[in-house]
């Protein structure tokens, strides 16, 4: 008997930590919104709007989720929208069940737009937006039926990124490292963006890559780095989520280009500066058409200050830095086209011709490495 | 190119050591009969308080002893579940690992993005830091690492050389005959189950203060699942689980400076090479190969029931 009360005791004391730990899924707010009447078509208040996000992590990942739930959060900001009309939904997986579940259940709670933030959400949502018209669903990625896509220029910064690199390391060799996380198109945007970048401060400069073949996994990204730095390379931009490779470049004496937040609190004396994911102008425009009532564009893909990259620290000289800032601003008038031709893969063909710039379809799911990157198995 | 050895001895050698303190507390756990599946669960909240104190106390010692208590305190749930409460050890086990897992993440939410800047520094020893390749590789490392030079022969002494060490094989083996010579069955098995616990915690701490240095939801990415198939592919010995871990670490390494040097072989396939090794070394360590000398704890995941002798 004493066996079965300390059972059943046990048991409730598990099943309320577990509640515990799943408190905060959703913030509900105003149940009383629940009579949704949305004109369909015509225009509504920008500050009325209702938000529902839907990540695959939590948000205060210090990465990905972090950076798309603080743009959503200053954009409302921006609009005015109050911050109780904001509804987060974390950690759900990329399966149907649980994304529509996710999905129904904010649009149950009078969202008008539905921010899917990871890929793998794309397909799910796309056959869920049919049945659901007046819901706008913003997915992150490219072009999908039924869908608005939101997508930055990443590859801007990350030319500039490469081009102060480059320009770092001149005098000791010419060879970049890059520490990636999977072999797949938006990581070899920002592949090959960093190595023209790179290739624009120097002709003959090259980058290896290194490839962990996980988004996540310390062990892998650690293990990546220390392979570069072991190569001899010095100076290095990755695509990875965690701060192991920054701080395994500190360890080791080379530096390197933050990635999702700013990674130098972690890694002083190794990050030179970082790339950072700046979604607020993107989401402020979604917002404004949405309420504006209109047809919404298929694909938001903006540059500018969307891609940002954080200060440059102390250990970039002075001449370098203003060097950097005056290719932003190069590329942010125009004036220097990053995927701009004459462009050729690393296997010889040519992708881009003399005096032609690469249609951003192309630019957006890239299937090639550019000439200069050193990527053994794509040969 | 002998720096290149050096490092990826080196990188082996830490990644070795992470998964090994789990690995060895779980065979001490399965030797006294109890099989804990929830080392992950463990690991991830050794992680998460040894970070926090690091991150409020900025003191590694308190921090390891934090993590040690937290360690031993699951490793007393999880004995009560299945030594008192006499409850399936696989489900306890998967409870335990959703209930760490869970758990760390929602007490480390303080502290995920905050940088401790504080970790087990590597340091010299001298004059055996000296030798060639060996010295820089294996005698440049943390003090966890040290303390694990020293782990491993105690434990394989104790284990074989020892009469405590005989008591414990006895007790994984037939806990009844243990129990009719008087010796206090659930309270062994407390003890082995709790230091069992507290070790996998230390691998934890590895993850979070040592191999890297920050603390991220499920940031041991599987290693606590490593640990469970190391003790099986060791065959419940601490040395042969020394070797497992270094191949397993040195297979990893490897994969990505071959990915870089020469190879035209996708990326994925050296990220499936450590499942291959696994494979190979699980023919040779299983089955027919072994029939003669099943290493496997007789009485492994039976509850002892005095009732039922």
């Amino acid at each position: 008997m004493k066996k079965k009360l300390l059972s059943i005791i046990l048991a409730a004391a598990l099943a309320v930590s577990c509640l515990a730990g799943c408190g905060n899924a959703a913030n509900d707010s105003s149940k009383g919104s629940a009579d949704n009447e949305k004109q369909t078509g015509g225009a509504t208040a920008v500050s009325d709007l209702k938000i529902g996000e839907i990540e695959s992590y939590v948000i205060n990942d210090g990465g990905w989720c972090q950076a798309t739930h603080t743009g959503l959060v200053n954009a409302m900001e921006e609009c005015g929208i109050p911050e109780e009309n904001l509804l987060t939904l974390e950690n759900i997986a990329e399966d149907q069940a649980s994304v529509q579940a996710a999905a129904e259940q904010l649009i149950d709670e009078g969202c008008d737009i539905i921010i899917g933030a990871s890929t793998g959400y794309s397909g799910y949502l796309s056959d869920m937006a049919a049945d659901y018209p007046d819901v706008t669903f913003a997915q992150w990625g490219t072009e999908t039926d039924g869908l608005v896509a939101y997508e930055l220029r990443s590859y801007e910064a990350m030319f500039v990124a490469g081009y102060v690199c480059e320009l770092m390391s001149q005098d000791e060799n010419t060879k970049l490292g890059f520490s990636a996380s999977m072999d797949e198109f938006s990581v070899r945007t920002a592949i090959n963006s960093y190595a023209l970048g790179a290739k624009y401060a120097n002709p003959k400069a090259t980058v290896q890559v290194a490839c962990a073949d996980t988004w996540y996994d310390p062990d892998k990204e650690t293990q990546c780095a220390k392979s570069l730095i072991d190569a001899g390379i010095k100076y290095m931009g990755m695509e990875a989520t965690s701060p192991a490779v920054a701080q395994t470049c500190e360890a080791n004496g080379a530096y390197c280009v933050g990635y999702h937040v700013d990674m130098s609190q972690y890694a002083p004396d190794a990050v030179l500066f970082s790339f950072t994911w700046n979604f607020a102008p993107i989401f402020k425009q979604i917002f404004e058409d949405k309420a504006a009532g209109g047809e919404m564009k298929s694909l938001y893909y903006e540059g500018g200050e969307c891609a940002q990259l954080t200060e440059f620290s102390d250990l970039v000289p002075e001449d370098i830095q203003q060097k950097g800032n005056e290719l932003k601003e190069k590329i942010a008038s125009g004036e220097v086209q990053v995927y701009a031709g004459p462009l050729s893969d690393d296997k010889g063909n040519e992708l881009v011709a003399e005096g032609q710039v690469m249609d951003d379809a192309t630019i957006l799911l890239q299937d090639f490495y550019v000439s200069n990157v050193d990527c053994a198995w794509s040969k | 190119m002998s720096v290149l050895i050096v490092s990826i001895i080196s990188t082996a050698v830490l990644y070795a050591v992470s998964v090994l303190y789990a690995a060895i507390g779980e065979i001490f756990s399965q030797k006294a009969g109890v099989m804990n599946l929830g080392l992950e669960g463990i690991m991830l909240m050794g992680a998460v308080s040894g970070y926090l104190v690091a991150v409020h106390q900025k003191n590694l010692a308190l921090a390891l002893i934090v993590v040690i208590l937290v360690g031993a305190a699951l490793g007393l749930v999880f004995a009560f579940v299945t030594v008192t409460l006499q409850a399936d050890q696989t489900v306890a086990g998967m409870a335990m690992l959703t209930f760490g897992t869970g758990l760390s993440g929602f007490i480390g939410n303080s502290v995920a993005g905050v940088n401790a800047n504080l970790a087990f520094q590597s340091f010299e020893i001298p004059l055996l830091c000296k030798i060639p390749i060996i010295g820089p590789s294996l005698f440049d490392q943390n003090i966890l690492v040290y303390a694990m030079y020293i782990i491993v022969p105690v434990s394989m002494i104790y284990i074989y050389k020892t009469r405590p060490g005989m008591i414990l094989r006895a007790l994984g083996e037939n806990p009844a005959t243990l129990d009719s010579a008087g010796y206090n069955v659930f309270a062994l098995r407390y003890g082995y189950v709790i230091f069992g616990s507290a070790m996998t915690a230390v691998s934890g701490a590895c993850v979070s203060l040592a191999y890297t240095n920050f603390w991220s939801d499920n940031m041991t990415s599987g290693k606590g699942w490593i640990a469970v198939a190391l003790v099986v592919f060791a065959s419940w010995n601490p040395v042969i689980a020394v070797f497992g871990a270094l191949l397993f670490g040195a297979i990893s390494v490897i994969g990505v400076d071959i990915q870089m040097v020469s190879s035209t072989l996708p990326s994925q396939f050296y990220s499936a090479l450590p499942y291959v090794a696994t494979i190979i070394a699980l023919i040779f360590t299983t089955g027919n190969f072994r029939k003669k000398r099943s290493a496997a704890p007789a009485a492994l995941c039976i509850p002892y029931d005095r009732e039922e002798r």
